[in-house]
């Protein structure tokens, strides 16, 4: 069995997993936007709510989320499953994962903003969405960038964990060439599609950084 | 867009790890290397597409659909063809033609063998086809009749001082979390056996627990005798099985408990297809690995 | 009638009150500076009379049109939102920090709220602002981010972005204190030239000579009373009030 042959048959599960990460990226940016502003409300009970939500999210594991998301439908309201909500489960379980890493990360890159930019927007007339969007969160992009990266890095990796829900990513075809093979060497070629994406993912968020560094 | 772009950079990473393979060979190779590459994740990429477009035809397609859960690492049962990029195995095949004759459309559903409860009630699949052990799981599951006589047997290195069961006293023997071999070494009838080794370890998979096998981690595998020889013949004078099983056992479907009317249909063509010849037929694709000695072939 | 008025303002934070019962009223083309120690809530009137905090009690009326006002029970009720943002196109504030926004450049600083909080055309408000930019002295640093200027220059920037909005009165909060002391004559000079304008401003400050120099009216302040207020030549250099002499004693001293 060539290596070309297993790098073609690991690769096939490649698409699957670009598409956790893409779609994952999509949806928990946003969310943990919408997330992060609900955990700075001052409406206690939201935030209180919404601080509980982020600390289950964070402290139990993304497997055990993943199950839950996929099994639950079924042992709380007898649904029956059909085939593509094993793929809709994997992107709602991971979206709202890293939704809950990003808004932490969120809360504090628009914390750390001087209040300062609050008062001049404010007494320059800017609505509260205006200061939000035109003033604050393109800060807090600049100043989240360096911990955004390690999630997306992160990210990279934890696709792989789609396997508990027998998601056919690339870790799970390349476990499946290696029984078919008797053999390991097909992870160690998953493992370098890892990295290079990983190599690619660290490039683009540099080139950003560098993008949004002309001030500071 | 999304394939596109999952084209383009596994052409990339293709082409950046073949130019890094390649080491002292021409540019110009590496540059034409690089081509070919490119074509090859083009077409892997489309295989993925086709095969999920294939799947949610599959679901409009008039006639029933038939979903069959089976763990894709356990081979020859259920497993990659890396001629083909599709999963195949002796019971997919016995599936395939079961399917065929029913005017079913079979869809093969790889599990986390883990999970594979939760997959059946929650009618995510509707069988187990993957060399499942029914013996000492009767009260689980509505099952098939057994249709495959299977034996655990001890796996150890061909070189390995280890001849009997006897001889495992003090060793380390490895074998697959959940797996009825497991299940066999836990049971009270061998207990005094798995007492005498130094320690019964779990792993996940089969192939791995061979891997560990092989960096002399462990002594010994107690792993079911069709996975084994798979390995044998992936790894030629590698391994040894002991002349002494460990214990037998018997393979059939299962279905989710209550499930008899599925059972019924199912049990009725695969009788048909035994009377006819037609399984022993697929048991001889698999002749390498013992299956055609394994079969139960009087009903 | 004034162009701005803040009247019987009263605001606690938490037990400690810090303004009591103050009334201030600003004519068209006035320059009134407010003096007194730190803590005495001269900078907090600044910010009721500015809308970042909301007062207990009293009214605050710009051109006659009631932004606060107090209820029966003497508790202050805004206007709605509608109301308080045309309000907030009177007035203009300059922060001692001067809150420039980094991310924007030195023209976009300017023009941005005109564009989007006065829907102005942006080709005028650029005209206008580029005046407004070389005024300042700041010629060709339209493109530059805050950060590549020195700190009077930024504070330039941040009076020129006050001025866009073309507003009827400007606010100074201590717009020298964050400058090395060799920077604050330009900002002080800038001022100057706005009240030879005519321009209406209120400012709070700590330079005493300026104060006199330019101020038409200063008050004194001093534990959230207004203790003294008149002409600069009576409340600077014949302070009636002994408190008020003995904060101008302790200025003259420290320097």
């Amino acid at each position: 069995m060539s290596l070309m042959n297993v790098m073609r048959q690991i690769g096939s599960g490649f698409g699957s997993t670009l598409i956790i990460f893409f779609f994952t990226l999509l949806f928990s940016m946003p969310l943990g936007i919408l997330v992060a502003l609900g955990r700075m409300s001052k409406i206690k009970p939201l935030s209180v709510l919404i601080q509980g939500i982020i600390s289950i999210l964070r402290g139990t594991p993304l497997m055990l989320q993943l199950i839950v998301v996929f099994y639950g439908p079924y042992y709380l309201f007898g649904m029956k499953l059909s085939t593509g909500w094993r793929l809709y489960a994997t992107l709602i379980g991971f979206s709202i994962n890293y939704a809950a890493y990003f808004a932490e990360i969120f809360r504090a890159g628009i914390q750390s903003i001087p209040v300062g930019q609050t008062e001049a927007a404010t007494v320059l007339g800017y609505t509260k969405v205006q200061t939000f969007v035109k003033i604050i969160f393109p800060q807090m992009v600049k100043r989240t960038i360096p911990p955004v990266t390690n999630e997306v890095i992160t990210l990279v990796k934890d696709t792989s964990l789609a396997f508990v829900l027998a998601y056919q990513e690339m870790f799970t075809y390349a476990k499946q060439v290696s029984a078919a093979m008797s053999s390991l060497m097909p992870l160690f070629v998953a493992g370098l599609f890892y990295y290079l994406f990983n190599l690619v993912v660290t490039i683009a968020m540099d080139r950003i950084e560098k993008a949004l560094s002309y001030y500071n | 867009m999304m394939k596109k772009l999952a084209a383009l950079f596994l052409a990339g990473v293709m082409a950046a790890s073949l130019a890094a393979c390649g080491g002292s060979s021409a540019a110009s190779t590496a540059t034409s290397q690089a081509e070919k590459a490119e074509e090859a994740a083009q077409e892997a990429v489309e295989q993925t597409a086709e095969q999920t477009e294939a799947a949610v035809e599959t679901a409009t397609a008039e006639g029933r659909e038939f979903v069959v859960g089976f763990d894709a690492e356990y081979p020859p049962y259920g497993y990659l063809d890396m001629a083909t990029n599709d999963y195949t195995g002796f019971d997919l095949e016995l599936a395939q033609e079961l399917c065929n004759r029913r005017g079913w459309t079979l869809v093969k559903k790889p599990i986390n063998w883990d999970n594979k409860d939760a997959e059946i009630d929650s009618g995510s699949i509707d069988c187990i086809w993957n060399g499942m052990t029914y013996t000492g799981r009767e009260e689980l599951y509505t099952w098939s009749r057994p249709y495959v006589n299977n034996s655990i047997v001890m796996c150890v290195m061909a070189d390995s001082d280890i001849q009997s069961l006897a001889d495992l006293a003090g060793k380390i023997v490895i074998t697959q979390t959940d797996s009825s071999a497991q299940t066999a070494l836990e049971g009270e009838e061998l207990a005094d056996l798995t007492a005498s080794f130094a320690k019964l370890e779990l792993n996940p998979s089969y192939n791995t627990c061979f891997q560990d096998m092989m960096t002399g981690a462990v002594d010994a595998i107690a792993v079911d005798i069709g996975v084994a020889q798979y390995q044998m013949k992936n790894n030629p004078d590698k391994f040894r099985i002991l002349g002494e099983e460990v214990s037998k056992e018997q393979y059939a479907i299962a279905f989710k408990l209550g499930n008899e009317e599925l059972r019924d249909q199912v049990q009725e063509t695969y009788d048909e297809m035994l009377a006819d010849g037609t399984v022993m037929e697929i048991a001889q694709h698999y002749a390498e690995d013992n299956l055609p000695e394994m079969l139960i072939t009087e009903k | 009638m004034s162009l701005f008025e803040i009247k019987n303002v009263s605001k606690s934070f938490g037990d400690l009150k810090v303004l009591n019962d103050i009334t201030v009223s600003v004519d068209k083309g006035e320059v009134v500076a407010i003096i007194g120690p730190s803590g005495s809530g001269k900078s907090t009137l600044l910010r009721c009379a500015t809308m970042l905090e909301t007062m207990d009690s009293g009214d605050l009326t710009y051109k006659g049109e009631y932004a606060a006002k107090n209820d029966e029970n003497g508790k202050s009720v805004y206007a709605p939102p509608s109301e308080l943002r045309k309000i907030k196109g009177y007035f203009g504030l300059v922060f001692q920090q001067f809150n420039l926004f980094p991310h924007y450049s030195v023209l976009k600083n300017l023009c941005d709220a005109p564009v989007s909080v006065q829907k102005r055309d942006r080709k005028e408000v650029e005209k206008e602002a580029r005046v407004l930019i070389s005024k300042m002295g700041l010629e060709g640093k339209e493109n530059y981010y805050p950060q590549q200027l020195s700190g009077g220059q930024q504070q330039r920037v941040a009076i020129a972005r006050a001025l866009c909005m073309n507003p009827d009165i400007l606010f100074f909060d201590e717009p020298t204190s964050a400058l090395d002391p060799e920077l604050t004559g330009e900002i002080l000079k800038v001022i100057r030239q706005l009240a030879q304008e005519h321009m209406t401003m209120v400012i709070v400050t700590h330079e005493m000579a300026f104060a006199r120099d330019v101020a038409d009216r200063v008050i004194f302040m001093d534990g959230g009373y207004i203790v003294e207020e008149g002409r600069p030549e009576d409340v600077i250099t014949n302070p009636k009030e002994e408190r008020t002499q003995r904060f101008l004693a302790r200025f003259s001293e420290n320097g």
